[in-house]
């Protein structure tokens, strides 16, 4: 149905993001398109959806040669994206949203009666339920993505395309959107499906391509290849590595929390309770689904905000009332989920970025230093193999792995006593993951206690000495990590049905 | 001590750029770009309607090039920060401090004097008289008999309420305002209908110049604008983002400003009663980031 041919992509700036791309995709399939950060996907989908122009080579739908240059075109053409950083208003309504340029009119104004009223046939011809009045911003993750899902197939869509779409979600509402995509494809729908999770790959597709540094580097139906040729095309040599969950060097712990409650009208916030004690040398793991306070327990554990009750403790003595500079200075070290709104700055350079805070070191006199600023951020792009065009790109030019790998040299490298990891590897390829991983490991083995919040559940469940998990702002279950511990043994406690405190 | 009834005249009248500035300060900022020329865009508008009201002897025709005045240099602001790529808050403070000088220059090439434009015989906008409501005692003489941009700015607010939440354009407006990527990545022309809204607010810029110039007097002075145009931009931003808030915030401003007026007769040093209307914003200001701060608390 749709057809690449010698498709290549170069930015002015001289990076060379896909070269001599070809590969088909057959109508009503679901087709995946595996490939490490910055190996090309985006940049592929980004072309179909109009959003760039290839510099050369075509793309054909049912044998017509196609060249959409904006979104509008590529909806003309049947092409729907949802986009991995939905395109979605938080001010605006579910409908305004799913209708924005498109909306009905009755003279000079929106038929709200009307739009309405197609928001709600739209959700029930794709079983997608949302309140088409809901205001975006109050809504979770995951109903903000069945709006983004039915805004792009709001438009007569026959190709929908999906950016790595279980990035933000939780496991059961991944089985659920697995679900859902299944009844799209048996309804006609083609989906092209971007993914660097080969379990989800091998549970949906029928189809992969992979890419690896802007060119094809396997295509084969998913019943002919098996994980380990897919994570080969993927990655090249380099394989996933075992991990040892790190043992406690102390009986004493480092951090302990006693009866820690924040009251926040945001659930996300919330926090009623909480004990926990981390010992020097061991990663708590934290488990839960979006929303359950993981957000408000960052907050209070960096110093961003006070707790309404209880009390916080380093080594025994209470820190009650210090700031994040305080704590820093004690040994604190984060690793926020957003890497771009709280990790780094878009804006500002790879060296601003990675040397932020620890710039007082790179003094003269009352100026920088930045030619010895340069240099150490050249050692820590090769140390921690950081594709970038060079010290003086902006972190935003870098892919969402990259990036995280700057943003992760600059914590792991201040010493941490105490490190916390904000969900380290969402959305990042399996290479970069796995590294990150590995230092996270490492400072444990070191002696600094880490504290690590992740949706994934295979990453928890390598990494953590032990696993605590939220519930509605609550710890329901508290729980070593030894082999008997699965997803499924985790799933109840994490959706409320048990509770084991 | 004071007589509010009889101050509700002044207070219309004072406020009544204020509203007209600030529903244009208002519709920009929807879409995403604060119009800080807009004190310029009113400094041209009041120049155009004199000297075009003169040269012609009509008062409407004085009024539309008023509007047109703010609209050529909201034209402008728009090369300025979309085709040129210029900073939003540099290119408005030049077309300001461009405005001033620029109409100061004009009004010295055609009447030889850089202070006032007396010398113009230049006409004033016609005052109405509401029937029926005209004839209501006490209130009548309130509410009837304000000039025709009076209730001009007061029947846009409803109007530029409707435009920005009903329709499509509005629709288009709030998004863009929000979210440019997310707007564009769903087929919205990003740069049209900034720019739109610009144009919309030079038009209000214009009208509220026009009322300056035309509405009480006829005649222009230098800097005759004196920072109406940054009042505007408080009261936008004290509007929390809605129309029927803006012009709540403009007409608070203007009753400040009018019991200021008023109070000088009374022995209050008058140095003190000027601080009078620029401590409202501050205190105002200081409001909204309390209530804020408390909603955001929980």
């Amino acid at each position: 149905m749709i057809r690449f041919e010698h498709v290549s992509k170069t930015y002015p700036n001289g990076t060379v993001a896909l070269s001599d791309v070809g590969f088909s995709v057959a109508a009503g399939t679901i087709h995946a398109i595996c490939g490490e950060n910055g190996a090309g996907k985006s940049t592929l989908m980004k072309i179909l959806s109009g959003l760039e122009l290839p510099s050369a080579g075509s793309i054909s739908i049912n044998g017509e040669p196609v060249r959409p240059d904006s979104p509008r075109a590529a909806a003309a053409l049947g092409i729907g994206m949802v986009h991995q950083h939905f395109s979605l208003i938080g001010s605006l309504t579910v409908t305004e949203n799913i209708l924005l340029g498109q909306e009905p009119r009755r003279g000079p104004f929106v038929d709200r009666a009307k739009a309405r009223a197609r928001v709600l046939d739209l959700a029930a011809r794709y079983s997608l339920d949302v309140d088409p009045d809901a205001k975006l911003a109050t809504l979770s993750v995951a109903a903000q993505q069945k709006v983004e899902i039915l805004k792009a197939l709001s438009r007569d869509t026959r190709i929908l395309i999906l950016d790595e779409p279980t990035a933000v979600l939780s496991p059961p509402e991944t089985e659920e959107l697995f679900r859902r995509l299944v009844a799209l494809r048996e309804s006609g729908l083609t989906i092209l499906f971007i993914s660097h999770k080969l379990k989800e790959v091998r549970a949906l597709a029928q189809q992969v391509t992979t890419l690896r540094a802007g060119r094809v580097s396997g295509d084969a139906p998913m019943s002919a290849i098996s994980d380990d040729e897919i994570a080969r095309l993927v990655m090249g040599e380099a394989g996933t590595s075992a991990i040892v969950r790190p043992e406690p060097q102390s009986a004493e712990a480092r951090i302990t929390v006693r009866g820690l409650t924040l009251r926040a009208r945001d659930a996300n916030d919330r926090l009623d309770a909480i004990d926990l004690a981390i010992r020097p040398g061991e990663i708590l793991g934290i488990a839960g689904v979006d929303g359950s306070g993981q957000r408000g327990l960052v907050k209070v554990l960096t110093g961003a905000c006070q707790p309404d009750a209880g009390m916080i403790a380093w080594d025994g003595k209470s820190v009650a009332g210090a700031n994040t500079g305080a704590l820093r200075r004690r040994g604190l070290a984060h690793l926020p989920a957003d890497r771009f709104r709280d990790g780094g700055s878009r804006r500002l350079t790879l060296t601003e970025n990675a040397l932020a805070g620890a710039h007082r070191n790179y003094r003269f006199g009352p100026l920088l230093k930045p030619r010895a600023m340069i240099e150490t951020t050249r050692g820590i792009i090769d140390r921690f193999a950081v594709r970038c065009p060079g010290p003086l790109a902006p972190l935003g030019a870098l892919s969402g792995g990259n990036a995280q790998k700057i943003i992760a040299a600059r914590e792991f490298g201040s010493n941490p006593r105490f490190l916390i990891v904000d969900q380290p590897t969402r959305g990042i390829d399996v290479a970069a993951a796995n590294f990150i991983q590995d230092q996270i490991v490492a400072l444990a083995r070191s002696g600094c206690a880490v504290l690590l919040l992740s949706a994934d559940l295979d990453e928890l469940l390598r990494l953590s000495t032990r696993i605590v998990v939220l519930y509605a702002g609550r710890i329901v279950a508290s729980l070593p990590n030894d082999p008997e511990l699965t997803p499924a043994r985790l799933g109840p406690f994490m959706l409320g049905l048990e509770v084991a405190a | 001590m004071i007589d509010l009834l009889g101050l509700v005249p002044a207070i219309l009248r004072v406020s009544t750029p204020l509203i007209l500035a600030g529903l244009g300060v208002h519709v920009s900022s929807r879409a995403g770009v604060l119009n800080i020329g807009i004190e310029g865009m009113m400094l041209a508008g009041a120049l155009a309607g004199v000297v075009i009201s003169a040269l012609t002897q009509n008062a409407w025709l004085g009024l539309v090039a008023a509007l047109l005045a703010g609209a050529v240099l909201a034209a402008l602001l728009s090369v300025a920060i979309h085709l040129l790529r210029a900073d939003l808050v540099l290119s408005g403070i030049a077309l300001n401090m461009a405005a001033l000088a620029g109409t100061t220059l004009a009004l010295f090439a055609l009447t030889g004097d850089k202070g006032i434009s007396s010398s113009l015989p230049s006409l004033t906008l016609p005052m109405v008289r509401l029937p029926l409501i005209d004839d209501i005692p006490i209130l009548g003489p309130l509410l009837s008999g304000h000039n025709v941009l009076t209730y001009a700015g007061l029947l846009a607010v409803p109007l530029v309420a409707i435009l920005v939440n009903r329709t499509p354009l509005g629709l288009a407006m709030r998004a863009v305002g929000e979210n440019p990527e997310a707007a564009a990545a769903t087929g919205v022309p990003v740069l049209r209908v900034q720019v739109t809204a610009l144009l919309i607010s030079g038009l209000f810029a214009g009208a509220a110049g026009a009322f300056l110039s035309m509405g009480y007097v006829s005649w222009f002075s230098q800097n005759m604008t004196a920072g109406r145009g940054f009042i505007a931009l408080a009261a936008d931003v004290m509007g929390f983002g809605y129309a029927w808030g803006t012009m709540a915030a403009a007409l608070l401003l203007g009753t400040t400003e009018a019991i200021t007026l008023s109070l000088q007769g009374f022995g209050v040093p008058s140095e003190l009663l000027q601080a009078i209307p620029y401590l409202v914003p501050v205190l105002a200001m200081v409001i909204h980031a309390r209530r804020r701060k408390r909603r955001e608390a929980h």
